[in-house]
């Protein structure tokens, strides 16, 4: 029925396809950052960004139209829980203003100095997302802002509200952010004002929900407080991130009794699923040892 | 289809395109907590009329392109599309489907296939985190939104790949159609 050489022609081809894609497999995850396959990779990246930046802009009204869809059915549920932090976010600013100006009184007693800007001593680089990884288990932006205009493998990036993810590959023009959502994403944090402290994970699949695991089970975690980076320094390892950039806030506490730490789920301030723009932070933020020996 | 420089230019532009509008529009459209995903649907397209040989080599051919641009582990898109370009192709040469709504099916089934083994990759490679269950809530939109875009996908990627193709299924379900059995009575049992 079939002609011999049709069938062998297509299996070979099939056979090709599977063996080059395994042998892809294996020699990428045998190489280091620098190999063949990486630089392919960063390579086609420059290259594909121009296109990628045009295409990205042409269509931005389509994106928006589809968005606005989606952010309509969204939007009831969403005007009643923004009713009711409002009232919460009121009592909570006359407290704030009142805390402000005690630490402003007590900063000038210690001889703090406070710089301007969040965070301290950062040089944020705007950038506009033009890619995105087309699966939800690489959860991965690019922007076309790269090694020219100061970018670093390892810098973080903010995205509206707090933190959005870190640079994981430079190119000229471009580079790559991982997203707080990617499996490979971990950031040290802290409970604010508690103080406990964990390391946020995702939850793959679901950029609404961040993990906070590893918090000591006896510390306690209040509904509702803030996560930032807690920017840890040691003399051997310095966290990649800045201390204080918000990451998000506490909407559940898992209490297991046979864990011995509690997970708690936070939702990230800033909204992961649509970033068109991102700052990234091109210079170290000090440490609040660095400036607590700083005079006026 | 018939193997012309032709044709793989003609090929090779439509996967490109794909890719470059998945990556820079089409993937960053979110509805219900899912993404229209073009690339298996070009791959299913390409396979639907070109073959298992041109959808086993679409396939392989999309993924590689998909991993290079997006930073991905290499090799894993590219192993799961060449499956289902293969699968897809033989399908067509099997059983020879021409109805017209079939693009539908053959979509929804091929990112099912695609959105499935993906997972199934990279939970056996790389993925160590905690997986929520919305994931697979995410899968089955993106199911329903690539089964609503195939039919668009499918004619365009047909109309681009009409010059090289050897069966185009329309014209298989043109020369089906039942002869006529009324009108002029010379007519009557002829394909007119």
């Amino acid at each position: 029925m079939f002609d011999k050489g049709v069938v062998r022609r297509r299996r070979a081809a099939l056979a090709i396809c599977v063996a080059l894609s395994v042998a892809l497999l294996t020699a990428y995850f045998g190489e280091s950052g620098g190999g063949v396959l990486h630089t392919l990779q960063r390579g086609a990246q420059e290259a594909l960004a121009p296109i990628e930046t045009g295409a990205g802009r042409a269509l931005k009204p389509l994106r928006d139209l589809f968005g606005w869809a989606g952010d309509t059915i969204e939007a009831k549920k969403e005007n009643k829980r923004l009713k009711g932090e409002l009232e919460r976010l009121r009592g909570e600013l006359a407290q704030a203003e009142t805390a402000r100006r005690d630490a402003r009184q007590l900063r000038g007693l210690v001889g703090l100095q406070r710089d301007d800007g969040f965070p301290r001593g950062t040089q944020p680089v705007t950038a506009r997302v033009i890619a995105r990884s087309p699966t939800v288990w690489y959860s991965s932006v690019k922007v076309d802002k790269g090694a020219s205009d100061g970018v670093k493998v390892d810098q973080p990036v903010l995205a509206s509200g707090g933190l959005a993810g870190k640079i994981t590959r430079v190119t000229g023009g471009t580079a790559e952010v991982t997203l707080l959502t990617d499996a490979s994403s971990a950031v040290s944090a802290q409970i604010m004002p508690q103080g406990a402290n964990g390391i946020v994970k995702p939850e793959v699949g679901n950029p609404r929900d961040l993990l906070l695991d590893f918090v000591e089970k006896g510390r306690r975690v209040t509904h509702g407080t803030t996560v930032v980076t807690s920017g840890f320094t040691s003399s051997r390892v310095e966290s990649l991130f800045p201390r204080g950039i918000p990451i998000g806030r506490v909407t559940q506490v898992d209490l297991d009794e046979v864990e011995l730490y509690q997970r708690v789920h936070l939702k990230p301030f800033a909204d992961l699923r649509r970033i068109d723009f991102v700052q990234v932070l091109t210079a170290r933020g000090r440490p609040a040892s660095a400036t607590a020996g700083l005079t006026p | 289809m018939i193997l012309t420089p032709s044709a793989f230019l003609r090929v090779g532009l439509l996967l490109l395109l794909a890719l470059v509008l998945q990556l820079s529009a089409v993937g960053q459209i979110g509805l219900l907590g899912g993404h229209f995903d073009l690339t298996p649907l070009v791959v299913a397209a390409v396979a639907y009329y070109g073959g298992s040989m041109a959808g086993s080599a679409a396939g392989f051919t999309m993924g590689f392109m998909i991993d290079v641009a997006a930073g991905q582990t290499m090799g894993s898109s590219s192993l799961v599309l060449t499956a289902v370009g293969y699968a897809v192709g033989r399908y067509r040469e099997l059983r020879d489907p021409a109805h017209g709504l079939l693009p539908v099916p053959i979509g929804a089934a091929a990112t099912a296939a695609w959105v499935t083994a993906f997972a199934a990759v990279s939970f056996m490679l790389d993925i160590g985190a905690t997986v929520s269950p919305v994931v697979i809530r995410q899968m089955v939109v993106t199911v329903l939104l690539n089964a609503l875009l195939s039919l668009p996908v499918f004619a365009a990627c047909r109309r681009v790949l009409r010059p090289s193709l050897m069966v185009d299924p329309a014209d298989v379900r043109r020369r089906r159609r039942p002869p006529r059995e009324t009108g002029p009575l010379g007519l009557r049992g002829l394909e007119v």
